[in-house]
């Protein structure tokens, strides 16, 4: 049986460092990955007999960082789990963590962020419009198409009858159409990552 | 090993050969499980003897994981006799076909490129 007892502090602090660095996610996905890195960190001090505080410094270097580790997780997981997410929420975390790791993914983000932001204007207005029906409304004038204005801006405005319900139908579609998009862009690319390799 | 290791963390200052590396790196876990299942090590030591493409082990996993999330590989918790319980790995039916048209894919696109690559590396025509 292997003697670890003089790498046991740093094993201990790499591992709490990584949990520390995936605290944000699901407990039981992070469990059953620290335990298989676990593993592997005994196995490779197993090949010695009694290890020493530097053979467990150069296994825990070949392994990487915590940092480097989570980043790499981080990423696999966006390329398999958000391809099938729906929820805004979820997309926008998974867009930001994908936006800074480079051009591509601040793009995507970028495409989510604004999608979403005009599909909650909509939402907002329906919300907004029972209480300032003069402000609120489909107004067609010298500044071209207006939603809501303060002051009024006087007038007659367009379908104010179906102002609500044309309000939610379209941040609706929005939402939904922001979701298929980035969720077809991701696995795009996911396929595109896997016909290069 | 060492050895091994230094010469490609040189090389992995070179982005595009770090691009490269990590398309491979797919390709190369699922071909290394062709013949029987192995656990995470056992994996990475096959990779060592056969490429140099692993830059940090720990980054194997996450690979691993996404694999099998995709229907690739299938994995279980297997005890051992002496010491603790080792993840294994194997290659599902899907796995099997997916590696061998990466195979195939890897197989031409490497033959035209070194097509290519011939007049580059024999240093004429110019």
């Amino acid at each position: 049986m292997m003697n670890t007892a003089a790498c046991n502090p740093m094993i201990d602090d790499y591992f709490a460092e990584l949990e520390r660095k995936m605290s944000d996610l699901p407990e039981t996905d992070r469990q059953e990955f620290t335990r298989e890195l676990r593993a592997h960190v005994f196995d490779r001090l197993e090949q010695v007999a009694v290890a020493t505080e530097a053979d467990c410094r150069s296994v825990l270097q070949a392994l990487g960082t915590p940092e480097e580790i989570t980043r790499q997780y981080r990423l696999e997981r966006i390329m398999t789990r958000s391809a099938w997410k729906v929820s805004p929420i979820a997309i926008l975390r998974t867009t930001v963590r994908w936006a800074l790791t480079g051009v591509q993914g601040f793009s995507v983000f970028m495409v989510a962020l604004v999608g979403y932001l005009i599909a909650l204007s909509f939402y907002l207005s329906a919300l907004l419009k029972p209480f300032f029906p003069l402000n609120v409304g489909f107004y067609v004038g010298d500044h071209g198409m207006t939603i809501a204005t303060w002051p009024a801006p006087g007038g007659a405005p367009l379908l104010d009858d179906y102002f609500i319900p044309i309000c939610i139908i379209v941040g609706y579609l929005l939402t939904l159409g922001t979701t298929l998009l980035i969720r077809f862009v991701l696995r795009r690319i996911r396929s595109l990552k896997q016909r290069i390799a | 090993m060492a050895l091994l290791r230094n010469l490609t963390k040189a090389e992995a200052s070179d982005k595009w050969e770090a691009q490269l590396r990590k398309g491979c790196l797919e390709l190369a876990i699922l071909a290394s499980l062709w013949e029987k299942r192995l656990y995470g090590l056992e994996i990475l030591r096959v990779l060592e003897e056969n490429s140099n493409l692993v830059l940090a082990e720990g980054k194997v996993y996450p690979i691993l994981g996404r694999l099998k999330e995709e229907g690739l590989l299938q994995s279980e918790w297997v005890e051992a006799e002496a010491g603790h319980p080792r993840k294994y790995y194997w290659l599902t039916a899907a796995g099997r076909q997916k590696v061998v048209s990466m195979g195939h894919f890897w197989n031409s696109f490497a033959a035209n490129l070194n097509q290519l690559l011939k007049p580059v590396l024999n240093g004429k025509g110019r």
